[in-house]
């Protein structure tokens, strides 16, 4: 199996609650982002945050597994947006966790049924390596709805 | 209590169609092109979850080495960190390589060492991702 190695680099200056930081996507240099601590935990005030930058993780391998889990059941999607939430939460004794990922999905795939779409949101699930690293210490929640299917 | 969001379009097939990254709850990126050829070959400029996961990484454990290294009364001037994601398409991540060059007046690079483990275990992205087989740490002053 091929080793597909992605990176990512960040500056920060300054303690964590005045400085801040600006991370860089270093393998495609698709982006460079500046990153708060009050940003992150607040308001967002326009900036980015680790959170974020794991619910866009979530939601672009999701829509993978569930587009090609589609395809393998004879019903591709034209279309599939998703929509990732992802929760940070203060748990008493453990201070700042990843408590919960959310992903909704809308699909438009005319030869989906409901229970097409139920049994590949599953493998989906089951098949996004995101999913189960965040299943170990968190909850994940999947939904999807089928748009001009039968 | 932080909610953030992100919203992700795909269009045809896995190998020949593409998605976008159209929006994230803070504005402050989109739209970014992903598809699965940039995503498990060259990545030929466009971002993929594991860079994502590498950047959120990245960005988490700088957070929590400050914050650590403020706490215990040396704090950085400033930290320079790497996450390098490894995917094996089939069997998931395998490996986060975590590797941090700091400049902290009056701290030896025992004890920076030991505040880096620190933020390596404890952040908030470490921890949702402790089920990676390997996360490793190279810690040193610059």
């Amino acid at each position: 199996m091929p080793r597909i190695i992605r990176e990512a680099d960040i500056a920060w200056e300054g303690t964590v609650s005045r400085g801040s930081g600006v991370v860089t996507a270093s393998s495609s240099g698709a982006f460079e982002l500046p990153v708060t601590i009050a940003s992150r935990v607040g308001d967002p005030d326009g900036k980015t945050s680790p959170e974020e930058l794991l619910a866009a993780a979530h939601a672009s391998c999701f829509v993978t597994s569930l587009g090609s889990e589609l395809h393998r059941a004879g019903a591709p999607a034209e279309r599939v947006d998703v929509h990732c939430t992802i929760t940070m939460d203060e748990v008493e004794g453990k201070g700042h966790l990843i408590v919960h990922s959310a992903i909704a999905a809308r699909v438009v795939a005319p030869n989906a049924t409901r229970e097409i779409l139920d049994a590949a949101t599953k493998a989906a699930d089951e098949g996004c390596p995101l999913s189960a690293l965040i299943r170990a210490s968190a909850t994940v929640t999947v939904n999807a709805t089928l748009e001009g299917g039968t | 209590m932080a909610d953030r969001t992100a919203h992700v379009s795909w269009s045809g097939s896995l190998m020949e169609g593409g998605g976008t990254i159209t929006s994230v709850g803070s504005g402050a990126f989109g739209p970014l092109d992903v598809t699965w050829a940039s995503r498990a070959e060259e990545s030929d400029g466009r971002t993929s979850p594991e860079e994502l996961i590498a950047a959120a990484h990245a960005a988490c454990f700088s957070m929590a080495l400050s914050h650590g290294l403020a706490n215990a009364g040396t704090p950085a001037e400033s930290l320079d960190t790497s996450a390098t994601v490894t995917f094996v398409p089939g069997t998931g991540i395998t490996k986060i390589a975590l590797s941090v060059r700091g400049e902290v007046p009056g701290l030896g690079v025992a004890a920076f060492r030991e505040a880096a483990e620190g933020a390596r275990a404890g952040c908030p992205v470490s921890q949702a991702l402790a089920a990676v087989p390997e996360i490793t740490l190279d810690a040193a002053l610059a």
